[in-house]
């Protein structure tokens, strides 16, 4: 009886609450260092949770785009019952690249982007939901079947934004250091995540630019986008906005995916 | 000594003496690179650690010399536009988010091979006052050649004084 009470712990009062001491001091210490470090260091500003591992791409490539289509009726309203906006200023969605749907879509759920009409849409969306979403919306033809409410193509650049716009997206500009648009936007290649802008409304493109510029849109990985658009002009901004929305870019595209 | 502990002896040697050439000749080795701690995601620089967004660009140490830390990825360095005092050490580290990159400073013999995965450090000094452009020199990919961002050096007393955990950089001139 005396042997079993010195080896068990329960049966020994004393020892049970010298360590029962010990350890909340040990809590105690941690959790006052760690209070102590968030006090002194503000916490790092983070762009967007979403990170191109292997495992982020096969969750956002494995959606199910029949499922996709029945979700994206919602989407209809404003984005187009075939992916192409009624409104300039609303994103067209055809043909939009599947992680660059994913990011966007996790981005608004987690208030790296902020939009009045997104974010709550974004946040009632389940995880499988946002990659069928993105599934779907890949699926839509660029071109078929072309309806009379869609705002795309709008009317020509103005005289000389043409060919302003035509060498950046070609050339960007070596000597400030703008990299060229097709290279990441297409069609000369593409990185992950990165929308294709051949189809985009003009009036989308103009104020995401302005918005990366004045920083009021921050959800880029790395801030490229915040470089470039605000190392480019007001005016090279219009005229790149007026060329996409022109469907200029599209002409050397083939039509679908 | 037998034959077979003399034999690991010299094998364990041998190894040792490889990490140092590492460094020199900039071999990514897994290894080297866990012992230096310069092993680093490249897919998560911005979610934690040492490059998330707000610790880029020059940051003051105590001794007077700066730090600068720079990502390179396709087809950009960030931050675009570095501001460093002359006549003081600067200490660089570089690491690529995508690609294999190369940061030459224009008019002196600065280059540095920055390699994702790892973090790349480089010894600067600049002696006097000036601006140079930083090109990458590595074929990176369709953008490679438009890949460019400058290096303000300027006189000492006209430094900013930064406060400790801010950074400086001059892409908003």
């Amino acid at each position: 009886m005396r042997r079993n009470s010195r080896f068990s712990l329960f049966a020994n009062r004393r020892a049970w609450l010298a360590s029962a001491i010990a350890l909340s001091l040990v809590v105690a210490s941690g959790l006052g260092s760690l209070l102590l470090q968030a006090r002194d260091n503000p916490p790092d500003r983070v762009p967007s949770y979403v990170s191109w591992t292997p495992e982020t791409i096969a969750t956002a490539s494995a959606g199910d785009a029949f499922r996709g289509m029945l979700l994206a009726k919602r989407c209809d309203h404003c984005h187009g019952a075939e992916g192409f906006s009624p409104s300039a200023a609303t994103p067209n969605l055809a043909g939009m690249d599947t992680l660059a749907v994913f990011k966007q879509l996790e981005d608004f759920r987690t208030h790296k982007r902020l939009s009045r009409a997104m974010n709550p849409i974004a946040e009632s969306l389940a995880p499988r939901d946002v990659a069928d979403v993105a599934a779907y919306y890949a699926k839509v033809p660029v071109y078929a079947d072309p309806q009379d409410n869609r705002a795309f193509p709008q009317s020509k650049p103005e005289h000389g934004h043409e060919a302003v716009a035509l060498h950046l997206i070609s050339f960007g500009d070596g000597e400030r250091g703008i990299p060229p648009c097709q290279a990441c936007h297409g069609p000369v290649a593409y990185r992950p995540g990165v929308p294709s802008l051949a189809t985009q409304n003009a009036d989308y493109v103009l104020t995401q630019l302005q918005a990366f510029a004045n920083g009021s849109r921050a959800n880029d990985i790395n801030e490229p986008m915040r470089t470039i658009a605000a190392l480019l002009t007001e005016d090279e901004r219009h005229a790149l906005a007026e060329y996409y929305g022109s469907g200029l870019g599209s002409a050397s595209t083939t039509t679908s995916k | 000594m037998n034959w077979r502990k003399l034999r690991t002896f010299l094998l364990t040697a041998l190894v040792l003496c490889l990490i140092p050439a590492t460094r020199y000749y900039q071999i990514d080795v897994p290894l080297a690179g866990f012992l230096r701690g310069t092993q680093i995601d490249p897919l998560a620089l911005h979610l934690a650690g040492e490059f998330v967004e707000s610790n880029l660009g020059t940051e003051q140490d105590a001794d007077g010399s700066v730090t600068v830390r720079m990502i390179a990825e396709q087809y950009l360095f960030i931050p675009h536009c570095i501001v460093v005092p002359a006549g003081v050490p600067v200490h660089l580290r570089v690491t690529s988010a995508d690609a294999v990159h190369s940061l030459a400073i224009n008019e002196t013999n600065y280059k540095v091979e920055v390699l994702p995965g790892s973090i790349a450090e480089a010894q600067l000094e600049f002696p006097q006052p000036g601006e140079y452009a930083m090109p990458c020199r590595e074929f990176c990919g369709a953008g490679h050649y438009a890949m460019r961002s400058r290096m303000q050096v300027v006189a000492r007393d006209q430094f900013p004084a930064l406060r400790t955990g801010e950074r400086g950089n001059c892409a908003a001139q």
